[in-house]
């Protein structure tokens, strides 16, 4: 046998494969190659030695961070933060999409999809000074506005009352329409031969919706989820990092900041290296841990 | 036809996308080729790290000076200057090992501790052999020349063997800079709410004054004047410890040190501040605005009294000043010192000082401590500081002076691009040896007489006794010493962040929570344990009793 199957299936696709190369690609640079790196959470990493020659140190930064009187907030604010973006930003785009997709005006659809994408393309710093200026107490818009109504200033950044809901709405509005795509697509590829003997059966506009495209892009759906939920321990390090502020501190310090800060402000490296094993190893727990779930619940699942 | 067009552009595809890919891993300093041939009468190029956070240069790498730098020692430089942390930099480019042919920096923090780090792991030249060749920088590291427990810390620390150069120290108590921190009101204001600014003297004087202030409803730009704001993340406004603790390390009576975020005085100073803000007289935006932002409130005259040293306040305040004579900020008090007789001099650490030192990357040690002794001579002093002598200045009964013609232009031009693009005032001044502009020089010819003037007056208000350098041993440096340092270290970085904290809490309970969690973590990471280092390692020393921001 001169090859196996499974290569000349690839061949057959060459094309197709082709595509792929790049991802595959940036994902042995950008993922795998760097892993080579982790040992450094188990050394004393030092300038000269690097990342292979350091002194190994065994669970010592393991130890720091467990020992860190601040680590179980951290690891709190992180959950609570990510919690949150998941259960209530995850099913925005859906929304968005399947909205979207009732709409019959064209033109309106068009340049909302192109509208709601445009803020994923903005970075948070841009995102976050937009923000300052909007929404600062001293002449910021929305404090006019509300001033028009009779209403007192209201601090809105580094406040623990609005932090929340701060985060989260930034995070919604800067990638909705971003993550929408996918869903318009799997919206597009259900069979419309499904919405017409619909309506022939008298099913209304929330019928469809619910009978035809949300059957129709529950696995998307699923898969999607199943990814997200390993970006639990991880709430967005620009995001947090910009927007929290020492009188949010006690909610807003969150594991991704502290491995940056830790790393790169104060040099600890085999720390930050450790902190960041153990945010990647809790991710990974969590998405076998779901992806059996789902596989179990809906036949649906990663691997 | 078509099969062969989509063939075509799918591989087209893929080559951009790959393209795309990789090019993320290609050398982001190609371009930046910089020669090294160092042989004898060819021009040298060495890139220098001015690892000042902010600090900026010429337009073009090549000005007057630096031209004339190149023809008097074979060098040329290429700047490179730091915008964001200093101490993210200098442990950046040890662990990407992408490094300087010089380093220049800070001489404190954590950047001195990143650097003393790379001396002890073998990153640095070893100049002890090499320094007899080289008077100017022998001298500059000279024992009697560098504080005592900075040399002990940082210059005499590695068997023998010497890493570090000690740059900007003032040559002589004349060329020691004040910056004149202190608290600043806005003149307009002061009278408006009845108060004469220097009958503010204690810190509850303070707060009244403030508390007037916002009581007061004034207005600029349409907006509410803010009784208390700062710069850019809370520089400088928590300057009012000195009216709560002397210095970082009290004696605590029995002869024995105790670092001052353990003491009572540290919770009051919290809960002052604490304070400020819940009452709304400092600015809630305070420690998270951006340079920007702070200038535009000063600019548009929404702030009533600043903390930070003067320099910073008449720049930032030059143009509403020229719009609205009279709104001039002038000092407050001088504020009560804690512990300190009324007659005590203002106890001034010396700042401005860094390091310098040379990467065993160095593509041409020879040639970088060539550079580096011409500029810490007297004519490399004079070159960096006043420009050509008989160009930019001349010799006036035995003082440079300014030209008539280049003082105009510099004064004329409030970005200060102009004198630095004759190569005054960008990095060279900060390896050109001690500081002897008063000495040597005869101080900031370019400073125009309004500033000189509104200096003067400060100075007259806020050091009624004079100043006094501080020479004594720092226990902030013998205790980064100790064994325990290394866990201790992440705790003490956490103490400004949690002062921070403590003063937007929600009630004082709260705000002493957060002090306390952290004098817990500071326990448990073996504070008993370094102070009790620190007592012994200074025992029968002099120790620094009080001192203030400079």
């Amino acid at each position: 046998m001169s090859s196996s199957p499974l290569f000349k299936r690839i061949w057959k696709h060459k094309i197709f494969y082709l595509f792929m190369l790049p991802g595959i690609i940036w994902f042995l640079i950008f993922s795998y190659v760097p892993l080579y790196g982790v040992q450094v959470a188990f050394r004393d990493f030092n300038f000269s030695g690097g990342f292979t020659g350091s002194p190994w140190a065994g669970f010592k930064y393991f130890n720091q961070f467990f020992d860190y009187y601040q680590s179980a907030d951290i690891i709190r604010n992180t959950i609570v933060i990510s919690l949150m973006k998941l259960l209530i930003g995850f099913p925005m785009p859906i929304l968005l999409a399947i909205l979207l997709n009732e709409v019959r005006v064209i033109k309106f659809k068009k340049v909302v999809q192109t509208l709601s994408y445009l803020p994923y393309f903005v970075s948070w710093i841009v995102v976050v000074t937009l923000m300052q200026r909007l929404l600062t107490p001293y002449g910021g818009p929305v404090n006019d506005l509300l001033g028009l109504f009779g209403m007192e200033p209201i601090q809105f950044l580094n406040n623990t009352s609005w932090f929340y809901q701060i985060i989260l709405g930034s995070d919604i509005w800067k990638n909705i329409g971003w993550n929408s795509i996918i869903y318009m697509a799997a919206v597009a590829g259900i069979d419309q031969q499904l919405y017409e003997a619909a309506k022939m059966d008298g099913a209304g506009r929330f019928r469809q919706i619910w009978h035809i495209t949300l059957p129709g892009i529950r696995n998307i759906a699923v898969i999607l989820f199943i990814l997200s939920v390993g970006s639990l321990m991880s709430a967005g390090y620009e995001q947090l990092l910009l927007l929290n502020g020492p009188a949010t501190a006690g909610i807003g310090s969150v594991l991704d900041v502290h491995v940056i800060t830790s790393g790169i402000s104060q040099g600890r490296l085999s720390y930050a290296a450790a902190v960041g094993l153990f945010q990647s190893l809790i991710a990974l727990i969590l998405i076998v841990t779901v992806n059996r779930i789902a596989r179990k619940v809906s036949d649906v699942s990663l691997f | 036809m078509g099969k062969k067009g989509f063939r075509f552009a799918s591989i087209m595809l893929a080559a951009v996308l790959m393209s795309g890919s990789l090019y993320g891993c290609s050398t982001s300093n190609s371009g930046q080729g910089s020669s090294s041939e160092g042989q004898d009468g060819e021009v040298v190029t060495l890139k220098v790290l001015h690892n000042w956070n902010g600090s900026s240069g010429a337009d073009t790498d090549m000005t007057p000076i630096t031209r004339l730098i190149e023809e008097k020692t074979g060098v040329r430089v290429e700047w490179e200057y730091t915008k964001g942390s200093e101490a993210e930099k200098v442990n950046q480019i040890f662990t990407t090992q992408d490094l300087p042919d010089i380093y220049t920096g800070p001489a404190w923090g954590g950047e001195l501790d990143s650097i003393i780090k790379a001396a002890k792991e073998d990153q640095l030249v070893d100049l002890s052999d090499k320094l007899d060749k080289y008077p100017n920088l022998a001298n500059l590291i000279a024992q009697e020349n560098v504080p005592p427990a900075l040399y002990e810390k940082a210059i005499d620390a590695y068997g023998g063997k010497k890493y570090l150069l000690f740059q900007n120290q003032p040559a002589t108590d004349k060329d020691g800079i004040d910056w004149l921190y202190g608290f600043y009101v806005r003149k307009d204001l002061a009278e408006e709410v009845g108060v004469d600014p220097q009958s503010v003297k204690t810190k509850d004087d303070l707060y009244q004054l403030m508390k007037r202030i916002k009581d007061a409803n004034l207005k600029a730009a349409g907006l509410p004047v803010i009784p208390f704001g700062g710069f850019h993340n809370g520089w400088a406004v928590g300057i009012g410890n000195n009216m709560f603790y002397p210095t970082e390390y009290l004696d605590s009576g029995n002869g024995e040190l105790k670092y001052v975020f353990m003491d009572n005085a540290y919770d009051n100073y919290v809960l002052y501040y604490r304070k400020l803000i819940s009452e709304g007289l400092l600015d809630p935006e305070a420690f998270t605005q951006t340079d920007p932002i702070a200038q535009e409130k000063i600019k548009q005259g929404r702030v009533a009294i600043l903390a930070a040293h003067y320099p910073a306040i008449l720049d930032a305040s030059k143009d509403y000043v020229k719009a609205n004579p009279g709104s001039d900020y002038v000092p407050v008090g001088p504020l009560e010192r804690a512990g300190a007789e009324p007659d005590r001099p203002a106890d001034l650490r010396i700042q401005g000082n860094n390091v310098t030192v040379i990467p065993k990357k160095s593509k041409n040690v020879e040639a970088a401590l060539r550079l580096l002794d011409f500029l810490a001579s007297d004519e490399g002093f004079l070159l960096t500081r006043y420009g050509i002598e008989g160009t930019h200045w001349e010799m006036k009964d035995g003082k440079p002076v300014a030209k008539q013609e280049f003082f105009d232009k510099f004064t004329e031009d409030a970005t200060g691009k102009a004198r630095k693009n004759e190569g005054i005032g960008i990095g060279f001044e900060s390896i050109s040896g001690q500081d002897r502009l008063n000495s040597l020089g005869s101080g900031d010819i370019w400073a125009d007489q309004d500033r000189n003037a509104a200096m003067d007056f400060a100075r007259q208000i806020l050091r009624p006794n004079g100043t006094k350098i501080i020479t004594a041993f720092s226990p902030g440096d013998v205790i980064t010493k100790s064994p325990q340092w290394e866990n201790l270290k992440p705790s003490m970085d956490k103490v400004g962040d949690a002062w921070k904290e403590a003063v937007y809490a929600k009630s004082d309970e709260a705000a002493l929570k957060i002090i306390n969690d952290l004098r817990g973590q500071l326990n448990k990471t073996g504070l008993p344990e370094a102070m009790q280092f620190v007592n012994e390692q200074l025992k029968g020393k002099e120790v620094v009793k009080f001192g203030m921001t400079n």
